[in-house]
């Protein structure tokens, strides 16, 4: 299904792509300042708005308006927070400012992974061998085969359940994913090699679960409020932002036009390449400033990975110049509605549930 | 606007202890914390040290004096000793040292600025900063200390070096320290001799107390000696060789005294402290350097060559790191001091405090680093 048509690069041309997006990333590095810091620090102070509100509006009870404008704020909330600031900051896209509050290498999101599991996970092995099948395990993380490329097994015959399943619980899908109990199942990895992990992996979900389902409905116990509505509504923010984040992420890499790369074709890898290969990998999504906001700028997913270290207030400037370089060097720049995109990769989920044999033309 | 009176802050820190603990592990963001206290105070925080500009005072034609009040989180500081300020200019968070002019038994500090031309801290401290805005300080930091035994003491300073050993030599002469004692200091022009009012009144109170200016800068005549360092300025010091020598200043005023005091066959003791020198622009041509890591306290041998991964892993270590491409910031480490040059830009980076990755990350210079 995927019928992009990109120029083949010659390794010198391969090179100068390379500078081109280099100089790029160097420009932007240098105007890096005064707004871009207060911009991260506005989007800090409304998720503690939202969330803070949030709380205290489900005080209220079952009442509809205050439960549901309550559940939204708190989702609303933790969507930013995680997209916007926690993603983005645990990016490294903030160290410039020195300030610890936004230093990557030390930010907590609130999630049930913790942000140590993401750094590797996602900062490293994603970020560095994006859509290489075998060596990028968000391709599919594991349980959806979307890439007629990907080995078939009759376990993804029902991977339109796994993948709701996936989509309703998307925050410990993406936590338990640095535990790697594929391996620990095969017997590759040791039980006592792992229980470290696990061990960082209680100690987070214990944190969350006390806040979310535990203190604040206690605390609403203790101020005659109504405890159930307030866990309900801390159970729909979750699912709110557990559905929304599943969305924006399986856009980035899956959608229709999107490329997978072989582990052979990266071996000794040059810098112009490791940029064409995040280019080709990678999908944006059209909107408003809002909905980019919402998405952690995510909608562009091509900017994010060419400059993943780069706040992402600037990807949609950058995005002009990128598009414009793209088709420079005859690549195909891929980017489309929300729901367009969304439903190329349902669409994936829906074919390549089968296997090669039933899903491949029969004059294949 | 104060919810809180600023008398109540020292009490708070007693009240906060609950938030600390749940804070250090991980229940509670320190972060949104500090943003509740900030409400009820503007320098209550849980751990940063916040201090309110309390007076501001020209001490020297290019230097000023600023009096501080730190929150409850300050931990104390000896004379002599410096600490680390923060201020955010363009959005990015600046760290400088400053000496301790004055540890005040009520708790406020004074430290002294001199204005570094095409600084970026110190010009915005010096004009844009005012009495009653609220700065971070940092740690503490400095051995210099007073030699209480001492037969006779002798202070040599050049420029802004006057600071720690002003800070000394106040709290010496106010706890009755009888023993003589001679501040030399070396200033470019007359305008630049700070707190000069205050050092002679010192002298006018304290028979034991003497102070000299020797002026580098234009030759006008004047009552002061001339010239840079020199055996001779001490001539007038009859017991030089018995006494304690304290000195402070720039890394080549620090080294001729050092020089000078070997020569004299000295056993007193022999403190000094010199600023960072600044760093020096070098070609591409291979150099030997000093790489320090702060936290495993390992002094390492190293070059301009490499990145500082590759070269901490030459060495048997095992920093964290990811790709190795400058993609990933597993690597990442805060600079303490030094220059380093990153790799794919050619961008220097010699912020103390500012995040680096090591694996893209050659060291220009010494360089310390938090590993």
């Amino acid at each position: 299904m995927n019928h992009r048509q990109d120029r083949q690069l010659s390794p010198a041309e391969l090179d100068a792509f390379g500078a081109e997006l280099d100089a790029l990333r160097q420009r932007t590095l240098a105007d890096l300042g005064e707004a871009d810091a207060r911009y991260i620090r506005r989007i800090r102070t409304a998720v503690r708005f939202c969330c803070w509100s949030g709380r205290g509006l489900l005080m209220f009870g079952w009442f509809p308006p205050t439960w549901l404008l309550g559940s939204l704020l708190l989702g609303l909330g933790k969507i930013l927070e995680n997209m916007e600031l926690g993603h983005n900051v645990i990016h490294g896209q903030y160290d410039w400012m020195n300030d610890p509050e936004f230093a990557g290498r030390s930010y907590e999101w609130d999630i049930a992974g913790p942000s140590d599991f993401w750094r590797h996970t996602h900062n490293h092995v994603h970020h560095t061998w994006t859509n290489v099948l075998g060596m990028d395990d968000d391709v599919g993380y594991g349980v959806v085969r979307l890439f007629p490329e990907q080995r078939w097994k009759p376990f993804y015959r029902w991977q339109p359940l796994w993948v709701t399943l996936q989509a309703v619980l998307f925050q410990y899908s993406v936590a338990i994913q640095h535990l790697r109990l594929d391996k620990v199942y095969k017997g590759k990895l040791s039980k006592a090699e792992v229980r470290p992990l696990i061990k960082q992996f209680n100690a987070k979900l214990l944190r969350q679960w006390s806040k979310d389902y535990l203190f604040f409905p206690l605390l609403a116990l203790l101020i005659g409020a109504n405890a159930l509505a307030v866990l309900a509504g801390n159970v729909l923010a979750n699912l709110l932002r557990n559905l929304w984040t599943f969305t924006v992420i399986f856009c980035g890499h899956f959608t229709e036009q999107a490329a997978v790369f072989s582990k052979e074709s990266v071996v000794g890898e040059s810098r112009g390449h490791w940029y064409l290969r995040q280019l080709r990998g990678s999908s944006n999504l059209n909107g408003g400033p809002l909905f980019h906001i919402l998405t952690g700028n995510l909608s562009h997913q091509i900017e994010h990975h060419l400059f993943p270290d780069l706040p992402a207030r600037r990807y949609a400037a950058l995005a002009v110049e990128v598009r414009e370089i793209a088709e420079r060097y005859g690549q195909h720049y891929n980017s489309g509605s929300l729901w367009r995109q969304f439903a190329t990769v349902l669409k994936r989920i829906w074919i390549y549930r089968r296997p090669p044999a039933e899903h491949l033309p029969a004059s294949a | 606007m104060n919810l809180l009176p600023t008398a109540l802050l020292p009490a708070c820190a007693l009240l906060l202890r609950p938030l600390r603990y749940l804070v250090a592990r991980g229940w509670l963001r320190e972060s949104d914390v500090d943003a509740w206290l900030r409400l009820l105070h503007p320098a209550l925080r849980l751990n940063r040290v916040l201090a309110r500009v309390c007076a501001r005072e020209w001490v020297a034609e290019d230097m000023l004096a600023l009096t501080l009040q730190p929150n409850g989180n300050w931990r104390g500081a000896q004379p002599g000793q410096h600490v680390q300020l923060y201020i955010e200019r363009d959005g990015v968070r600046l760290s400088r040292s400053y000496s301790l002019t004055r540890v005040g038994a009520d708790g406020r500090l004074q430290i002294a600025i001199k204005r570094q031309a095409g600084g970026r801290v110190s010009p915005y401290l010096l004009e844009c900063l005012a009495v009653g805005e609220v700065l971070e300080l940092g740690t503490v930091q400095g051995e210099l200390h007073w030699p209480q035994q001492a037969p006779g003491v002798l202070l040599l300073a050049a420029g802004s070096g006057i600071t720690p050993l002003l800070g000394l030599l106040r709290s010496a002469l106010a706890q009755g320290f009888a023993a003589p004692v001679t501040l030399l200091h070396y200033v470019r022009e007359q305008g630049q001799r700070a707190f000069a009012d205050e050092l002679q009144a010192l002298q006018a109170q304290y028979s034991n107390f003497q102070v000299r200016w020797a002026l580098t800068g234009a030759e006008t005549p004047s009552a002061e000696l001339q010239g840079r360092f020199t055996a001779e300025h001490l001539q007038g010091i009859g017991d030089v060789a018995q006494r304690a020598v304290l000195s402070c200043g720039p890394a080549s005023f620090v080294a001729a005294v050092q020089h000078w005091w070997q020569g004299t066959g000295s056993q007193a003791e022999l403190q000094v402290e010199a600023f960072t020198p600044p760093p020096l622009s070098v070609g591409s041509e291979r150099r030997e350097v000093q790489l320090s890591l702060a936290r495993s306290r390992q002094v390492l041998s190293a070059h301009n060559q490499a990145s500082l991964l590759e070269q901490a892993e030459a060495h048997g270590l095992r920093p964290a790191h990811g790709c190795r491409q400058g993609i990933c910031a597993s690597c990442t480490c805060t600079l303490v001091s030094g220059v380093v040059r990153d790799m794919r830009s050619g961008a220097r980076l010699a912020e103390p405090g500012q995040a680096i990755r090591l694996c893209i990350s050659a060291p220009e210079g010494d360089v310390e680093i938090e590993l």
